[in-house]
């Protein structure tokens, strides 16, 4: 069943704040990664047949405008905890990706009441000096691709090679958008291993097993840092397996939640 | 007319392996400089600095650039230091310090401070935010480029003017106790250049602050729209600038006929821009460096890198002179008629160049090229800064 989404703006200040919605069942909060945001993909479409999927685009992402204050990932959570106080969202399934798992650490230690369970897709956050991120900044067009996927074909799609205007202009603004937040310290925060125990809610951490960006070293970490949690890798995927394998990610953590999670799901169409 | 001296110091015996090399900055590494090599380059530079106060130039020029080998010097603090010491006359213009680079801007108040009391109030002080690649090599957001760069600006010159102690509390910096020793022998301050790179923002800005407006490496057509810019930012400041608010940097090259300078100048040229400026394009423009409207003019406006330029293309568009003292001032006379500057700051030196082939460019022109220009004194706009009688 093609469930089809809703997109609503929300006003802070002077700012619009994009926020995507569909599907039906209990709420899953998906936070996005650093770059493609604003679009509903393939994996939010899966996601919807089990759940009502929030996907807003961070300020400065997407169709979001960029807010002046937030200049760093404490400012971006405390954005998020008014935002999820407008949307009226008090307990959620959190899905975040990349930096969106970064994110949704920090929200979920922040207000450790909010997330019914936790899913991290390839996230970031942490600093493994013996495991260092490539410095994903410097990187040009063909670097990134390599960087980001396992399927060349895919890399292509996802990264044109000849990107047009509007694509070039889109790609300043997040990665600008993205530096405000990961710049130095460098896609982390070096404090996050002395909270992630205020974390209860069940964790799901999913690793693309080819994922060149973000060593699996940091996925280990994670698992061991938050007490209920468990690691698994996508087969045939780089450090995108929502845009890679979207079924097999999605009926990862679809599993992980009628499992693990107190709430049954609804189940799809 | 006034004519400055500038030097890069570059180091210029680059590996083998530099054309697979993706930079001459960030990450070409520092093996392959040889500090043995380095103590001969630097006195030999500073000697050459030293050399343009005998033949007549107005000031001799000294900047900041981090971790490459395009330009050696990380503290023109340093250099301006001993520049002080062993010259008399001319002008120091360091253009500039990288005021987001550093954490502590006081330091850069004090530093200027000094140099400008041990030189008898010599100092032109430059500021700059620091080239994109930099923001990479000092781990610097470059997001938060612009606005530390006004924070700092505004703290230092406030330094420099108020009496202290004074409290600052800024967004970058903040401070208890601002009170700054010494306070510099220029009043109010020492005279302030602004390097840029064709942005209206700091086009504005330095117009608004009756700063001096000065063009890096960009072709002639493109300089004409900078300081078009610069003269309607002074407009709206409600003043008209006058020539000697507005320098280009432009490298320069004099031999004894056209044929036999573009023999010999072309290879110095060419390691200009093809080697010391060889950067990668997402070291140079990092996120957020610029604002979304200045990237997109720049997307539009199709510039290239510098590399991708012949030497030909490099010399027809105006990136430097070569040729002739005839063929030099008819040459700058030209660009002088097209773009309204009335600052040069004459790059004689360029990549592998000798002590004695630089010399002897210093010289033919200092001798040949410079008196034709520095009769023709105007009516300036700039605002002298006064030192105290002793």
């Amino acid at each position: 069943m093609s469930t089809g989404y809703a997109s609503r703006h929300f006003e802070f200040g002077k700012a619009r704040v994009h926020v995507m919605s569909g599907g039906e069942g209990e709420p899953m909060l998906f936070l996005h990664p650093a770059a493609g945001a604003g679009y509903w993909m393939p994996f939010h479409e899966m996601l919807a047949e089990s759940f009502t999927v929030i996907s807003p685009d961070h300020p400065g992402f997407g169709d979001s405008d960029a807010l002046e204050w937030i200049d760093g990932m404490d400012d971006l959570v405390y954005f998020y905890l008014d935002l999820l106080e407008r949307l009226d969202i008090e307990r959620t399934h959190l899905l975040g990706a990349s930096l969106g798992g970064w994110l949704a650490v920090e929200l979920a230690l922040h207000q450790p009441s909010l997330a019914r369970s936790l899913v991290l897709v390839d996230p970031i956050g942490l600093d493994i000096p013996e495991h260092p991120i490539e410095d994903i900044f410097a990187m040009n067009p063909d670097e990134l691709r390599a960087a980001l996927f396992h399927d060349p074909d895919v890399a292509r799609r996802f990264i044109p090679e000849e990107p047009d205007f509007e694509a070039l202009m889109r790609a300043f603004k997040e990665k600008s958008a993205f530096a405000r937040l990961a710049w130095n310290p460098f896609c982390c925060n070096p404090k996050l291993p002395l909270r992630t125990h205020r974390i209860a809610a069940p964790t799901l951490i999913l690793w693309g097993r080819h994922d060149r960006l973000v060593p699996p070293a940091h996925g280990e970490r994670y698992r061991d840092l938050i007490a209920n949690s468990r690691l698994e890798f996508i087969e045939d995927s780089g450090h995108a397996p929502l845009l890679e394998q979207p079924r097999l990610t999605v009926d990862a953590i679809g599993k992980f939640v009628s499992e693990t999670a107190s709430g049954t799901p609804a189940t799809g169409g | 007319m006034k004519f400055y001296m500038f030097h890069l110091m570059p180091y210029p015996h680059l590996s083998e392996d530099f054309e697979e090399r993706e930079s001459a900055w960030v990450t070409y590494p520092n093996s392959n400089y040889d500090p043995t090599v380095g103590t001969y380059l630097y006195n030999r530079y500073l000697d050459e600095l030293e050399y343009a106060e005998p033949l007549g130039f107005d000031g001799i020029c000294v900047n900041e650039h981090h971790q490459n080998a395009y330009g050696t010097m990380p503290s023109p603090n340093l250099m301006a230091a001993t520049l002080c010491r062993n010259t008399e006359r001319v002008d120091i213009a360091i253009v500039g310090n990288g005021l987001p680079l550093r954490d502590h801007p006081l330091r850069v108040a004090e530093e200027v401070a000094m140099l400008d009391v041990i030189s008898g109030g010599r100092i032109i002080s430059g500021f700059v935010r620091g080239i994109g690649d930099e923001y990479f090599s000092m781990s610097l957001n470059p997001t938060h480029s612009r606005e530390r760069f006004n924070e700092a600006h505004d703290l230092i010159v406030k330094a420099w003017t108020t009496p202290g102690p004074f409290r600052w509390s800024g967004k970058h910096y903040r401070h208890n106790y601002v009170n700054v020793w010494p306070r510099p022998l220029q009043q109010p301050h020492p005279h302030v250049w602004i390097p840029a790179f064709g942005s209206t923002e700091t086009m504005t800005w330095a117009a608004a602050h009756h700063y001096t407006y000065l063009s890096v490496f960009a072709p002639s057509k493109l300089l004409k729209k900078w300081f078009d810019g610069f003269r309607a930012g002074a407009n709206e400041a409600g003043y008209e600038a006058s020539k000697d608010q507005i320098g280009i940097l432009l490298p320069i090259f004099v031999g004894e006929s056209d044929r036999s300078a573009h023999a010999e100048g072309r290879e110095h040229v060419l390691w200009l821009y093809h080697k010391g400026l060889k950067h990668k394009f997402e070291h140079l423009f990092p996120p957020g460096y610029m604002t979304e409207e200045s990237w997109g003019r720049f997307l539009r406006s199709g510039l290239g890198s510098y590399t991708a330029l012949s030497y030909e293309e490099l010399i027809s568009q105006g990136y430097a002179v070569v040729g002739s003292a005839e063929s030099v001032r008819e040459r700058l006379e030209e660009l002088a008629d097209e773009l309204g500057f009335g600052l040069v700051n004459a790059l004689l030196h360029m990549g592998a160049m000798s002590h004695e082939v630089t010399k002897q460019n210093m010289e033919i022109f200092a001798a040949e090229v410079m008196p034709y220009f520095q009769a023709d004194d105007e009516p300036s706009s700039l605002e002298k800064p006064q030192t105290a009688a002793p």
